[in-house]
């Protein structure tokens, strides 16, 4: 009985063409190894001359196209006729298109990704709540680093369906600061303040002109709008700067920056609250704000 | 050629200075004041801001015998065996097209043309070496402040602003040893008078002379305006003017003109 297992398993093992199978597989690692070093070079003679969004493209392109032939010499060496193949693959996405919904939905959105170019790699993106640095446009998603050093992908058909903010298409943007003065303080004068202080940053472009709304009048504070545009590459910085010289400008002028108080008033009718001075009783030396010097 | 510096005197552009080893040499140049010192192995560049409106007239320059003790940001760079303690200073244009205005906005007429003189701040760049120069590092000696020249926020180019105003009498242009002068000649070839409010300069693509007199040069830059201002095309002259001068070429433009690319599509907002 095992006897005759063997020698059934000898004879189909003797009847497989192996020369045929191996010359497939080789001719498989030769496609990667080709489709590799020939997108590698692809890349590197157009690095120059183009961004680094379509050199990506151009390297996975070369590297899909020789893959393939050289796949489809390989089925043929091992006696697969390609109309065979290719009609077995109707039926196949069939069957596999049910099975891959998501997939095949975010291998087409990646498509729609490509041809529409919201962004490229290196660009700074908005989705849902993620910032983030584009570092690779894949078949399935997309992956983003964000600025804290996180690793993010999110999938083709995500993007397709929900807003995206390209942060780093142009090369100019604004900053919107908001800004809350005392009620007491003559806006006129904030407003040449900062005005001067647009003027003396160099991290603020003299054109588009920067320019101080009044947005409102706040529970404390009359509200300004400060805007100013800087290099999209100097957004972080020149905020950052440009709140402290803020800071440091009003507080020189004695302009207050008020925070939320309540002013309680009685009206004219009622009586005014009565208000009584009481002589602290004896406290520890815990509850005094400053106690060192009370001590 | 090569002399040792004494006290101070006035700085001059390409000119080779030797410096002994432990040797600091100072400049008061433009708007910084700037530090370097040779030690037995290394460079070391040294520099500090001054204020953003100081104009001085002159380049000054002296010997110390120690480094400043200031807190002024400092580079180092590795030694060349062969640079036997030579140290030139270069001067160099903007990198990035500069912004110029007139005084006021400007009318030229139908069929008129005008020339402006505009000063345009320089860039210091410290090489190292007799023979082979080798480039340390390069500064700016005015705090460029940048702007934006586009017809929207979203097509246009990032240029550095001048600060000072382009003129139309050469004697009103203040003559410094950091900056250059560029006598522009606009041309309006168009049926309707030409306001000239502002209009970038190709400050990369123009080459630094110096005359007899010590002073620095562009070639001239003509502007022809035909149809409308979007169409505008524009002119490298081939020599410095002659108000400059005789004049010989001190540093060559940073970018050259590609072959067969018009000026027109490279500065395609001339006009703001």
């Amino acid at each position: 009985m095992f006897d005759e297992l063997q020698n059934t398993l000898m004879q189909i093992i003797g009847s497989i063409a192996w020369g045929q199978w191996l010359a497939a597989g080789f001719l498989l690692l030769l496609g990667v190894v080709l489709g590799t070093l020939l997108a590698r070079s692809a890349g590197k003679l157009t690095e120059k001359r183009i961004s680094l969004h379509h050199q990506v493209m151009i390297r996975r392109l070369v590297f899909y196209l020789i893959f393939i032939i050289f796949a489809m010499a390989a089925l043929r060496e091992v006696g697969f006729s390609l109309q065979v193949v290719l009609g077995a693959a109707g039926i196949l996405t069939v069957a596999i298109g049910f099975a891959s919904q998501t997939s095949a939905s975010n291998i087409i959105s990646g498509l729609f990704l490509v041809m529409e170019k919201p962004f490229e790699i290196g660009d700074l993106i908005e989705v849902n709540t993620t910032i983030g640095e584009v570092v690779a446009i894949d078949l399935l998603s997309v992956k983003l680093r964000t600025r804290d050093n996180l690793y993010v992908r999110i999938p083709n058909e995500t993007l397709i369906k929900t807003e995206v903010t390209n942060r780093s298409r142009f090369p100019i943007r604004r900053v919107d600061l908001v800004i809350g003065i005392a009620y007491a303080e003559d806006v006129e004068r904030v407003k040449e303040l900062l005005l001067s202080l647009a003027e003396q940053n160099t991290v603020c472009l003299e054109e588009p002109k920067p320019f101080v709304l009044v947005t409102g009048f706040g529970a404390s504070s009359v509200d300004l709008q400060f805007s100013f545009w800087v290099v999209k590459e100097e957004f972080l910085e020149g905020r950052g700067a440009m709140m402290i010289e803020i800071k440091k400008a009003l507080d020189r002028a004695g302009i207050e920056i008020p925070f939320p108080h309540t002013s309680v008033y009685a009206g004219s009718h009622s009586a005014p609250f009565r208000i009584q001075l009481v002589e602290p009783e004896q406290q520890s030396d815990k509850d005094l704000p400053n106690a060192d010097k009370n001590a | 050629m090569i002399e040792q510096s004494e006290s101070q005197r006035d700085g001059v552009w390409a000119h080779p200075y030797q410096l002994a080893c432990g040797q600091t040499q100072c400049h008061q140049l433009g708007q910084i004041r700037l530090w370097v010192s040779l030690e037995k192995r290394e460079w070391q560049v040294r520099h500090e801001l001054l204020a953003p409106d100081a104009d001085p007239p002159a380049w000054q320059e002296s010997l110390a015998q120690s480094p400043p003790s200031t807190d002024a940001s400092l580079q180092r760079f590795i030694r060349p065996d062969n640079d036997q303690g030579v140290v030139l200073y270069r001067p160099a244009m903007a990198a990035l097209p500069t912004v110029i205005r007139p005084y006021q906005p400007l009318t030229i007429p139908a069929g008129g043309h005008c020339v402006l003189y505009v000063g345009t701040s320089l860039w210091i760049q410290v090489c190292s070496g007799s023979q082979q120069l080798l480039a340390l590092t390069e500064l700016p000696l005015a705090t460029p402040s940048k702007t934006w020249l586009g017809a929207n926020t979203m097509q246009g180019e990032i240029c550095y602003a001048s600060a000072t105003y382009g003129r139309l009498a050469l004697d009103a242009v203040p003559i410094r040893p950091w900056r250059a002068v560029t006598p522009v000649t606009i041309n309006n070839r168009r049926e309707k008078p030409l306001l000239l409010e502002r209009f970038s300069l190709p400050t990369p693509l123009l080459s630094l002379h110096r005359n007899e007199r010590g002073q620095l040069w562009t070639p001239g830059v003509v502007v022809e305006c035909e149809t409308d201002m979007s169409s505008a095309s524009l002119r490298i002259e081939p020599s410095v003017t002659e108000a400059a001068g005789s004049c010989e070429l001190i540093a060559p433009a940073r970018e050259k003109l590609a072959k067969g690319r018009s000026l027109v599509r490279a500065f395609d907002h001339i006009f703001g």
